[in-house]
């Protein structure tokens, strides 16, 4: 079971997704596409055309619908088909539809759930942080999570803090596929100009670099 | 330089990289298709007259022959653009962009080959290629992620500049040989901003902007 089933997982930056625009996402052998609409709304959804199986990241999004980049279908912010160009008069059925997951925006962050009954973490609701960036790291989620606390990582193992060299960051973890993890990197609010933002983005790139190398990172303990 | 001859194949991302800042430019030349898969022409006695190493594409200038894309994007851009926008005069940024152009022609060689290997079903060590490829789109993530903290939509400077045409197609061009988008946001938004400029044409593998 993926741990998309028993939590909320930040699956991206907000400021990544802009409105009317979508993005691929694996999620531990999930398949998903994440997608913002002309109103500024996130959706995260199975990445799969009921029609052909093509992926909907490929597609392109117009007002609250996306399309499909094959043959046009149009679905709207339900998961509900409301338009085939090859068949303009149709009253689409009921039936085609693709599964959507819970999706929400807080910290700077899109978090995703297949549980929309879950509590969402109470420590993402009250952060304000700007976003500095994704990495997608070549090591198992665990044990990024690992290394960061080792570092400092005041967390859940998926969502929390970690003050390094002047800095407070705040790094959301989600697990990937074939063993990958990526880290979402945002720093607090308040010390946010961009000079604390390069500086966040050189020590994340940095770290990356140093975990996929097997090098102990600043802070780790020998 | 009113007479054109472009030598180009419709597949070859280097022939799109020329194609596209023509188009920018309101550059217009006859071309000539060159068979490069699966005719090989390219590597014909004939074309390796036009161009030694059988870089494509090939410009011609009142007869004379400019092979591969980096020197055609270079001298058009000096030649056809008064603004200087594409190739920029200033001395800190025209080598910015002349190093960009190097990092194309050495670290995507592995992407163009990787997507030859996968479209023309060309021998070699792909897995191998996939990880250049990846590494250096990994370069480029870090570069653009830089750059729109300090404000910065494109590689060099303020604008759009052969750099960024120098650089781009592979990317984009990345899922025909099977290293998806998803590891790169940065890289998708400039993408984007790539594709809603105005004077922006296609190619196979990318596709207008809707």
């Amino acid at each position: 079971m993926s741990r998309l089933a028993t939590q909320w997982l930040p699956v991206a930056l907000s400021a990544d997704i802009e409105p009317s625009t979508s993005a691929g996402l694996h999620v531990e052998g999930h398949e998903l596409v994440v997608w913002r609409d002309a109103s500024g709304n996130a959706h995260v959804w199975e990445d799969r055309c009921p029609h052909r199986g093509m992926r909907l990241s490929f597609g392109f999004v117009r007002g609250d619908h996306i399309a499909c980049l094959y043959h046009g279908w149009q679905y709207d912010a339900a998961g509900q088909c409301r338009h085939i160009p090859a068949h303009p008069q149709l009253d689409v059925p009921q039936t085609i539809r693709v599964p959507r997951l819970a999706a929400r925006e807080a910290a700077g962050l899109i978090w995703a759930t297949e549980q929309d009954s879950l509590t969402f973490p109470p420590a993402a609701e009250t952060v304000a942080a700007e976003p500095v960036q994704t990495l997608a790291i070549n090591t198992p989620v665990d044990r990024l999570a690992d290394a960061l606390s080792k570092a400092g990582w005041v967390g859940d193992g998926t969502f929390g803090r970690l003050d390094v060299e002047g800095l407070r960051l705040i790094v959301g973890l989600h697990p990937a596929n074939d063993g990958k993890a990526l880290m979402h990197v945002l720093v607090e609010a308040g010390m946010a100009g961009p000079r604390a933002r390069i500086e966040a983005a050189r020590f994340a790139q940095a770290l990356r670099d140093r975990i996929e190398a097997g090098v102990a990172i600043p802070g780790e303990a020998a | 330089m009113s007479q054109l001859i472009l030598h180009d194949y419709e597949m070859d991302e280097d022939s799109y990289r020329v194609r596209l800042l023509m188009s920018f430019l309101g550059v217009t030349a006859e071309r000539v298709a060159v068979d490069m898969f699966p005719g090989h022409v390219h590597d014909s006695p004939a074309f390796r007259r036009l161009s030694p190493l059988g870089l494509m594409p090939v410009l011609e200038i009142h007869g004379t022959p400019l092979a591969g894309s980096a020197a055609i994007l270079a001298t058009l851009a000096a030649c056809q653009d008064e603004t200087r926008q594409w190739l920029p005069t200033e001395p800190a940024l025209h080598g910015d962009v002349m190093s960009w152009l190097t990092f194309s022609e050495r670290a995507l060689a592995a992407a163009r080959q990787a997507r030859l290997c996968a479209l023309f079903a060309l021998a070699g060590d792909t897995a191998r290629m996939e990880a250049e490829a990846r590494s250096a789109f990994r370069v480029l993530e870090d570069r653009m992620t830089l750059n729109r903290i300090e404000g910065r939509d494109w590689i060099v400077g303020t604008q759009p500049t052969i750099a960024d045409l120098a650089l781009f197609p592979s990317f984009a061009l990345s899922r025909d040989y099977g290293i998806d988008h998803n590891d790169y946001p940065a890289l998708r938004l400039w993408l984007r901003r790539l594709r809603r400029l105005p004077g922006f044409i296609t190619m196979p593998g990318i596709p207008d902007y809707h």
